[in-house]
Order: structure tokens, then sequence, then C-alpha cells
């Protein structure tokens, strides 16, 4: 049996803040098609791992191959024309915009423009920014936010601006897709709906998805494999039931039992 | 006499406008005030006055040799003096501290090479005079202020329309975010002080023919930051309302009241904007630039 490569395909990662090692020699693979979750105790270094990914921050050593090809270190812009994508833990949406104008933001870099034509507002120009608006709102309508297009990003609700943010990275047309922590401030319905939300996600637009999560029934529900990360470096990793039942992993969430076995 | 100051006021304006739009420009992506703007403009002021005297050129020509002069000397004052602090990451003061060092070091060069002589333009427009009405307006006046509001017009068009103009305002909003939606930064950044000092170089330019080129004539971009603040920093439209107030009202008083009370009543506004409006006429909530 010959496993396909992995999309993305991380090696020995490390990142130094100063005198704190971040992410320590890291080391794991998301397999194309999956939705890989990233589980770790808070400030085990899950999103420097996004940032590092992302190109965001350049790491101190280690390499990242996505498709095969090194990434580790390129700027943010070449990462997200090669095929990643992300949102933020904090949301990160262009708040005075409209949410049409978010989604379209994205589409617009990645269309060849003609400078001139666009200044001067000719009919070609017109016609290429109805297409992208249209596209803008077909993607608005696959998250179910076609009814908010007009309104200002910042006055959505908070659960809304998350599937905005999605709606904004798959604009980018990524085959990776890293969700940081997707269900943060969710009741456990809204999560429910989420997690059919990025299972259909992924059907819809062919992409592969690693989120990272600290809702437990979210990440064991929906995410093959699971990574366990913790001070920076990697714990555990397998199929959910495989985490849930390596003894390193309730250790690192729960403390160690005072019985001892 | 009433409509020959209001229009010797908006033509100082319109300079003023082009000068606050440049360092607001550059405001509202990086977020630092970048002091060596006024350097720039007195550098494309020795450009144009170049061309003009030892080339000979047509006001054409000197016009767009001054904006490809200074709009490159922005450009490499950039890529030399701010983007490894940019890089880095570097608090927004740093970069302030290196645009005043910026500024000190390019007037220094031009005292130590060029000299501290005062220098003026030929005249490209003689002493054409246009009458309107019962007053009569110098040429140079009419065609400074409506030659600024073309300029700030085609800046206004470049910004909401063009794929480079909707990245750049990306970036105001979120620098980061906007390297993820696949802009590369270095080149917007490049853009962006490409532009600023294209408009630093007209107003080296108009200021150039209407007084004089030398070193410190940078300084007048003082008059560009209470322009900036009373409009609203970051705002182009707010750059453009400031500018076209302050030379207006700046002219008023010192026909009216005293040449001498002219910078005193100028600075007393930024300070009461500052005190009373900070935002400006028509800045953004200051909470939303953290």
């Amino acid at each position: 049996m010959t496993t396909p490569t992995p999309l993305l395909s991380v090696r020995g990662l490390t990142r130094d803040f100063g005198g704190i090692r971040a992410v320590d020699s890291f080391s794991f693979d998301v397999p194309e098609g999956s939705i890989t979750g990233i589980i770790g105790p808070n400030g085990a270094g899950k999103t420097t791992v996004f940032n590092l990914i992302t190109g965001v921050y350049r790491p101190t050593a280690g390499d990242i191959l996505f498709k095969g090809e090194p990434i580790g270190g390129h700027r943010p812009d070449r990462i997200v024309r090669a095929g990643i994508a992300r949102t933020f833990q904090n949301i990160r949406l262009f708040n005075r915009r409209s949410c049409l104008e978010n989604v379209l933001t994205p589409l617009l870099q990645r269309e060849k423009s003609n400078f001139f034509a666009a200044l001067a507002g000719t009919p070609s120009a017109r016609r290429t920014e109805r297409s992208l608006r249209e596209k803008a709102f077909d993607l608005l309508t696959s998250l179910g936010l076609d009814a908010f297009a007009p309104l200002q990003a910042n006055t959505l609700p908070y659960g809304l601006q998350r599937k905005l943010e999605i709606a904004r990275a798959l604009a980018t047309n990524p085959s990776l897709l890293l969700l940081d922590e997707p269900a943060a401030g969710m009741n456990p319905e809204e999560t429910r709906s989420l997690a059919r939300l990025i299972a259909e996600v992924r059907e819809k637009f062919n992409v592969t998805i690693l989120l990272i999560e600290h809702h437990m029934d979210l990440v064991m529900n929906i995410c093959s494999p699971v990574i366990v990360i913790n001070f920076g470096a990697l714990l555990a990793e397998g199929t959910p039931d495989e985490v849930r039942a390596n003894p390193d992993v309730v250790a690192a969430y729960l403390g160690k039992g005072r019985k001892g076995k | 006499m009433f409509l020959q100051t209001l229009i010797t006021g908006l033509s100082i304006g319109g300079i003023y406008a082009l000068m606050a739009v440049g360092y607001s420009l550059v405001f509202s992506v990086l977020n630092f005030s970048n002091f060596a703007h006024g350097a720039v403009i007195m550098l494309g002021a020795y450009v144009g006055l170049a061309l003009a005297t030892k080339l000979s050129l047509g006001f054409g020509l000197v016009l767009a040799g001054s904006i490809a002069g200074a709009g490159i000397i922005a450009v490499l004052n950039e890529r030399l003096a701010y983007s490894s602090l940019r890089r880095r990451k570097a608090p927004s003061l740093y970069l302030m501290i290196s645009a005043m060092g910026c500024a000190v070091f390019l007037e220094n060069l031009v005292y130590a090479t060029i000299g501290s002589r005062f220098y003026a333009f030929p005249e490209f427009f003689g002493r054409q005079i246009v009458t309107l009405g019962e007053s009569s307006v110098s040429l140079l006046d009419v065609g400074a202020f409506v030659f600024a509001l073309a300029a700030i017009l085609g800046l206004h068009l470049f910004i909401s329309r063009t794929r480079t103009g909707i990245a750049i305002r990306a970036g105001v909003s979120d620098m980061t975010m906007c390297s993820l939606m696949g802009v590369d930064l270095d080149r917007l950044i490049s853009i962006v002080f490409l532009l600023a000092g294209g408009f630093a170089g007209v107003a080296g330019v108009f200021l150039g023919i209407k007084y004089l080129v030398y070193p410190t004539m940078g300084w007048v971009t003082n008059k560009a930051y209470i322009a900036a603040v009373i409009g609203g920093l970051g705002s182009l439209p707010g750059a453009l309302a400031g500018g076209l107030i302050l030379g207006v009202v700046e002219t008023f008083v010192s026909v009216y009241i005293s040449s001498v009370m002219r910078d005193v009543f100028s600075f007393t506004l930024l300070i009461a904007f500052l005190v009373l409006r900070p935002n400006g006429l028509l800045g953004r909530d200051s909470e939303e630039k953290v």
C-alpha cells in the first residue's frame, strides 16, 4: 500500500520568540481531503503554527511543504496564492466595509485588471466588476449570508462574522483552509451547525481543512486525524479514539491523577 | 479684493492639500508621521529647478520630471530607512524617529552639496493675469488650484476603482489581513510612497515657483500636518478640505488682520482641533486605528 503525499507536511518546525521556544521541532501531516484537527492546552503554540504556515511569522528552523513544495518563510501573499487561506481566532474582518466588499477584496486581487480601464470606469471594467460582485454574492449565498450582503461587517452577530471570515478566506480559492477556533464563543447548537457547515464547505469547495479548536465534541466528531500539541511539541496524533485513549493527552488536559497506576 | 484674497487662499490651500494628501496617505497605511515628507518636497523642487534651468525644459516637462524624481526619492527613502523597521514590526515611534533623521540628513546633504543659496524658477507664467469680474488674479494661482484639484480627484479614482487602490484601502484597515488576501505588501507600500512622492513633487514645483527654492523650504510641510489634522488624519477628502480651509483662512488673516499673525493663527487652529475635535472634520474614529 502506498500512502499518497500529504497536502501539507510540517517537519521539525521551530520558532523562538526571544528566549521562549513557542514551537519546538513540531512535525505533522495534513492528508489531502481531510479535516485535520489541532488541539492542545492554551498557550501550547497552536496559533503560532498557523502564523508560521501562512507566512505571518518566519520559522526559526524546520520545513513546511505544501503540495511537495517548500513554503516556509515565504511572504504571506505568495502562500495565499499557492492556495492556503485562513481565518483568525479574534475575527479580523474589514470592519467598515460591507459583507460583500469583504469577500470582493480577495477576488479583485486575483483578477488581472486593466489599470486604465478601471480608472476610467469603462464598460468592460464595469462588466468585470459586476461578474466579480456576482461571484462574491454566490460565495455569501453558499454560507447563508446573502441576506447580509450590503450590511457593514462589524454590525453582524458574532457567529455570522465567523462565517463571513470563512467566505472571505474561500474567495482566495484555497486548496487548504486553516480555521483558528471557528467555534469560539458559540453555544452547543451553533457549534453543531458549524460542524455541518465545515463538512459542507469541504465537499462544495473541494478544500482540505486544518482547524484549531477547543470544543472537543466538534473535534471528535468531524476531525481525523487529530494532532495534539503541548509546549510547542507534538504530544500525540491519530484518530479521535486513539487520541482520546492516549494517557499523555489525558494528563496534559486534566493533570496526572494522584492515584497513579 | 475679497475674490482675489479667496483665490490666492485657494491656491495656497491647493498646495497644502497636495502636501497633506501625500502625508496622509503614508500615515493611513503605515500609521506613522512621515516627517521626511517635507524633505522629499524640497528635493522635488530642486529636481524641477534643475530641469528648468539646466535643461531649459517647459513647465509640463518640469512638472513631470519633478513628479518622477520625488516619487523615486520617496520610494528609496522607504526602502532604505523604513522597510527593515517595518518588516521587524517595530513600534511606529521608531519609524517616526527614522523619518526625522531622514529629514535632517537630506536637508544637510543639500546644504553640503548644492549650498544654502536661494534659487528662483524661471518665470513660466510671466506675470499673466486672469480677470474675474472686478478683480484680477495671477494665472499661477488659478493653475495651482485647478491642478491640485485634478490631481486629488485622480488619486481618489485610483483608490476607489483600481485593484491596487482597493488593496491600499484594505491595507489601511489591516496590513496583515491585506497580505493574506494575496497582496504583496512591499510592492504596495512602494506604490504608496511613489504616489506620496509624486504629490510632493507637484507641491515642490508650485512652492518653488510661487516662492523660492532653498534647503529648508520643506518645513512648510508643517502646514500640511495642520491641514491633515483639520481634515482628519488619514482621510483623503479630509486632507483636501483641510488644505483648502487652512489656505483660505491664512490668507484672509494676513490680508485683513496682519501677516505676522498668520502662523500664530494656524498653529492655534491646530491645537484647537486636537483639543476639541481630534478626529478632524472627516476623520474616522481614532479607536479604529489601534
